[in-house]
């Protein structure tokens, strides 16, 4: 593929964790991949990785970046091919360092590097606000900023979001994770507009809460190739998103809401 | 049908989801002042108090924090007295 402007980078982020970052970096990445896009995702994680599990990665990792960045290895050597999707690449994190052993001027240049081949480069932050976190936003231009439907991860996404405003990002888009329509209209669960009238950022994807998500984690595949989950079409319209296609907030994206409007409309059937 | 059409219309301000609201609200107001309910309530006290002490107002002026999307302001309103 040609490529002749700098890609773009996305840092994946949260405040708080568990909330879906992972899940989030792996399957947005490789819908992107699917689309033709060249996407290289970067485990910042350091000290925890999960990156490399989630996709099923986990075996062809030989180098990590701290390696990268102490010289060890090139940048190239380091790079984890998923044969699944050709366009797709991981730079694995390092399991045995600390956050602390990068500096966030040294993200900065492996991702200037990584900008010239690739048209998107993912960060998958750590959770927290500490030094892997301001590592994590040192080199991006946009971010994502995952939240639950839950008291305690819409308070650290707000957090986060002030966070990444007052270090001036100008691009910053929510994706709520595991949403759960049938508690939302029971009056159980924060709704999407609860959450866009907190946080007040844009909305770029709304996840349904879906089992098949943690099936696919123990297969290391990612829950996009699995067409009938329900998460799996929320992540596919992130990317096209994401490319800057509109797509339409159908059902908030939830395939069970059809269902029950079927059922409801046509008893019969 | 009628079920899900009374669920719609009617807003049940004991449900879980109208009290994670209530208190999101609260708490990111004052998250993004990064200061206390406490000192918030002493801010407002020495405003009025520095006010009184310069002009003349006709009642007792307001301090109130109001949101603006992200951002929250102090919206103050004081009435002067006539000449
Ligand atoms: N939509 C979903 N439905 C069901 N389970 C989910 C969903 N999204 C994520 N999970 C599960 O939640 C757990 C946490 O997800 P994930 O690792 O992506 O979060 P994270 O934010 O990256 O966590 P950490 O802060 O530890 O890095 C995983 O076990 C994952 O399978
Ligand atoms: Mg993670």
């Amino acid at each position: 593929m040609e490529k002749n402007s700098e890609g773009q980078v996305i840092v994946v982020t949260s405040g708080k964790g568990g909330v879906g970052k992972t899940t989030t970096v792996a399957n947005v990445s490789s819908a992107l991949a699917r689309l033709g896009y060249k996407v290289v995702v970067m485990d910042l994680d350091i000290g925890l990785k999960k990156l490399d599990l989630v996709l099923g990665l986990e075996n062809r990792v030989i180098y990590d970046i701290v390696q990268v960045i102490e010289g060890e290895c090139t940048l190239k050597q380091a790079l984890v091919k998923d044969k699944r999707f050709p366009h797709l690449f991981m730079l694995p994190a390092a399991q045995t360092r600390n956050k602390d052993e990068i500096t966030p001027e040294q993200v900065k240049q492996l991702c200037k590097q990584l900008q010239e081949e690739f048209e998107y480069v993912f960060i998958d932050c750590p959770a927290g606000i500490e030094q892997g976190f301001r590592n994590a936003i040192a080199a991006a231009n946009s971010a994502i900023v995952v939240t639950n439907p839950e008291v305690s991860a819409v308070r650290d996404a707000d957090r986060i979001i002030g966070m990444l405003e007052s270090n001036n990002f100008k691009d910053i888009k929510l994706v709520i994770n595991r949403l759960q329509n049938d508690m939302v209209e029971a009056g159980d669960m924060l709704s999407i507009n609860d959450l866009t009238e907190h946080l007040c950022i844009d909305l770029l994807g709304v996840v349904p809460e879906d089992k098949n998500v943690v099936i696919s984690t123990n297969r290391g595949e990612p829950i996009i190739l699995n067409e009938k989950a329900d998460a799996s079409p929320a992540f596919n319209n992130i990317a096209r998103r994401i490319t800057g296609e509109e797509v339409e907030f159908l059902t908030f994206e939830d395939p069970s809401f059809w269902h029950k409007l079927k059922r409801s409309l046509f008893p019969g059937r | 049908m009628l079920d899900f059409l009374e669920k719609l219309f009617s807003r049940d301000d004991s449900s879980s989801r109208q009290k994670a609201n209530d208190r999101l609200r609260l708490v990111l107001t004052h998250d993004r002042l990064g200061t206390s309910e406490k000192l918030m309530e002493t801010l407002k006290e020495e405003i009025i108090n520095v006010i009184m002490s310069h002009v003349e107002v006709d009642g007792k002026p307001e301090v109130n924090i109001i949101k603006e999307g992200r951002r929250s302001a102090l919206d103050i309103s004081i009435p002067l007295k006539g000449r």
